[in-house]
């Protein structure tokens, strides 16, 4: 009988408009019975179904996160790959512009830590100082477009000559200049500032103090204090107490003067760094 | 009688009720925001076309591969309504499809075909 239908015979009877017999009292107590039972099994099947969709969705749920997981995962190995290649293209075009005139790999290296150490000390937060680090290999790549007869020559350079070197700060600028990487536009900056003066006597733009981008200011003495104690064509490495008698002398003339005292009051890191990305020509002493 | 048909959404399965070829078919997920208020049309069709149809053969066909407990409540209201016309002497075939993989869809089909032991009802595996 269906539902509608015992419900309705139901409330006639309840109500008094139909009586029944002892025997149909039964009958009817007996469908009444078999339905009760047959909703209650259905009410029972009813929550077995909402408790199916539960573990379904548990299920889904749970490889959903783990598929997530797996992803996110996938996505820091892809980054961190980009990250890792933009470094190492970055340090390979910095070595390309050392080796065209005679510096080697190291020098580009003991260059970034210089800076990496400058940065740190002078405030930068870690998340930029890495980035200087990473992009300081790159000061010299402009010498790519300098003559090898003009980087390479053991004598005084001529008036003439000197202002072809001096174009390579330029040249690297407009090499990086439009990218919109931060490692890139670093690279650009450190390019296009690393031979400008405290004083403003560098060049090419002359700029003075804190005009120079703090980049700038950094990769200058990261670069002097590499390159002179270093072996190059025109000169022999010098010793390292000439080398500081420069800096001291030079602190607020070449160098801005706060840095050259994080470079005293951290010295010790500095010859550190010198000492493991050591060159092998390099009989520089200290 | 007219053909009834309702397309399939994100939650509520395609529907169609076909008079001509006899066939009742459900394909999909049944999560309606109201499921009474959403099937109410199609008991409604489907009690006319007991009603109306002679007693030839009808398939029924449910696919469901998802559906949510007031589906479950709402399947027992339709299947009552094919009990129904099958104790007045129609011949309908019930067939629940599943997916081999979905063994949720399997053991509701069971608990229908349980409950309906009246009804020549087959799960059939995808």
């Amino acid at each position: 009988m269906r539902e509608v239908d015992l419900l309705g015979a139901l409330e006639e009877f309840v109500t008094g408009k139909t009586e029944l017999s002892k025997d149909g009292l039964q009958d009817f107590a007996e469908v009444l019975l078999k339905e009760f039972k047959r909703k209650n099994r259905r009410l029972e099947r009813i929550l077995k179904q909402s408790d199916r969709q539960q573990i379904e969705l548990d299920r889904y749920k749970t490889e959903l996160e783990e598929r997530v997981d797996e992803a996110v995962k996938e996505i820091k190995v892809l980054n961190n790959e980009i990250v890792e290649t933009q470094k190492e293209i970055l340090f390979t075009m910095g070595a390309i512009g050392e080796t065209r005139s005679k510096e080697t790999g190291n020098h580009v290296k003991r260059v970034a830590y210089y800076s990496y150490i400058l940065a740190k000390k002078w405030g930068l937060s870690e998340e930029s100082a890495k980035i200087l680090r990473d992009a300081s290999p790159m000061h010299d790549i402009g010498k790519v477009a300098i003559p090898d007869t003009i980087l390479n020559k053991p004598g005084p350079l001529t008036a003439n000559e000197f202002k072809i070197i001096q174009e390579h700060a330029e040249i690297g600028y407009d090499l990086l200049k439009h990218s919109k990487r931060p490692l890139l536009q670093t690279a650009s900056i450190v390019a296009h500032e690393h031979h400008e003066k405290w004083d403003g006597s560098g060049y090419p733009r002359g700029l003075k103090g804190e005009e120079i981008h703090i980049y700038g200011r950094i990769t200058a003495i990261a670069d002097v204090f590499d390159a002179l104690g270093s072996d190059r064509v025109y000169k022999q490495a010098w010793k390292l107490d000439r080398i500081l008698t420069l800096f001291r002398e030079d602190s607020g003339k070449h160098f801005d003067p706060e840095l050259v005292d994080i470079f005293f009051d951290n010295l010790d890191e500095f010859l550190k760094i010198r000492s493991n990305f050591r060159d092998e020509t390099n009989d520089s002493s200290y | 009688m007219d053909t009834l048909h309702i397309e399939a959404t994100k939650f509520t399965p395609d529907i169609l009720l076909d008079p001509e070829e006899r066939l009742i078919r459900l394909v999909g997920k049944s999560y309606p925001e109201n499921t009474f208020d959403f099937y109410a049309p199609v008991l409604e069709w489907l009690q006319n076309y007991f009603e109306i149809e002679s007693s030839e053969d009808t398939t029924i066909e449910l696919e469901i591969l998802y559906f949510n407990s007031s589906s479950s409540k709402l399947f027992f209201d339709l299947f009552d309504i094919v009990e129904d016309a099958h104790n007045r002497g129609h011949k309908i075939e019930v067939k629940w499809i599943y997916d081999v993989e979905n063994e949720s869809a399997e053991e509701a089909g069971e608990d229908y075909k349980d409950d309906f032991e009246m009804l020549n009802f087959h799960l059939v595996e995808k």
